[in-house]
């Protein structure tokens, strides 16, 4: 139904908000880990270092996003993808057993902590790149 | 902190993200009113991290003090920022772009006052 067309910017007009979104949360994401890490990271190593690998995520998804080279839009599609995952498996892992993560990780709960943004962001994310992208 | 400071700066920060959200949905591109907007927030952010960092620096004790100082540095910094990438491609989406950094200070501000409500001060 549509023609072809080369890959548009993904850093122009709506994907501005959208990465607006993602540098906030990378900024605190990794703070809080930066935080945590630094004061008591003994008390719960894992999820401190998950929030830690969750913040880089943020942080290389808003690189991606902003960037407008074929290397920015890949590291995008794998910084989201993972994104995606991390927050459904972590997400699964917290309901199923509170146990071993303290409920401080962004996406412990599916992002419970932060009104489930981390939830729906990695969605808009991998439409948007899909929308963005090169139509054959 | 001091409580009819944060009520202001929350009311305007829902102020500020509406107004950017208003002018999405109006198709204005972000210009003078949005620097005006940005620029009175900003200016109360400024007062409340001042003397919240002065009351902090001058001998109130905090459980988490650092954390405590580095939320009080993101709300000021995120504003100008968000005011610089959204007038960068003058669209109708910088807008928008300003009302996502407006609530992502309110988010901060909320956390300041929790963090100084545990100090029982």
């Amino acid at each position: 139904m549509s023609e072809p067309r080369a890959p548009r910017a993904t850093s122009s007009g709506a994907g501005r908000v959208l990465i607006a979104v993602y540098a906030i949360f990378a900024l605190s994401a990794t703070a809080r880990a930066g935080v945590q890490i630094a004061t008591r990271f003994s008390e719960a190593p894992v999820a401190y270092l998950l929030s830690g690998l969750a913040g880089v995520v943020y942080i290389l998804a808003t690189i991606g996003l902003a960037g407008s080279t074929p290397g920015h839009r890949r590291l995008a599609w794998g910084a989201v993808g993972f994104e995606l995952a991390g927050v459904l498996i972590v997400g699964l892992v917290t309901v199923l057993d509170t146990g071993d993560f303290p409920d401080d990780t962004v996406w412990s709960v599916f992002g419970r902590g932060y009104g489930f943004i981390p939830l729906i962001l990695p969605f808009v994310g991998l439409w948007w790149l899909r929308r963005t992208g090169a139509r054959r | 902190m001091i409580d009819a400071l944060e009520l202001v700066v929350l009311v305007a920060a829902a102020a500020v993200a509406l107004f950017g959200v208003v002018t999405t949905m109006l198709n204005r591109p972000p210009g003078r009113p949005h620097r005006l907007v940005v620029g009175v927030f900003e200016a109360l952010l400024v007062v409340q991290a001042v003397i919240a960092a002065a009351r902090v620096f001058g001998g109130v004790q905090l459980p988490e003090q650092s954390t405590f100082l580095i939320y009080l540095l993101v709300s000021v910094c995120v504003m100008p920022i968000g005011l610089q990438f959204a007038t960068a491609e003058p669209t109708r989406w910088g807008g928008t772009v300003i009302a996502v950094a407006a609530i992502g200070t309110g988010v901060a501000v909320w956390r300041l006052e929790g963090l100084w409500a545990a100090g029982g001060v």
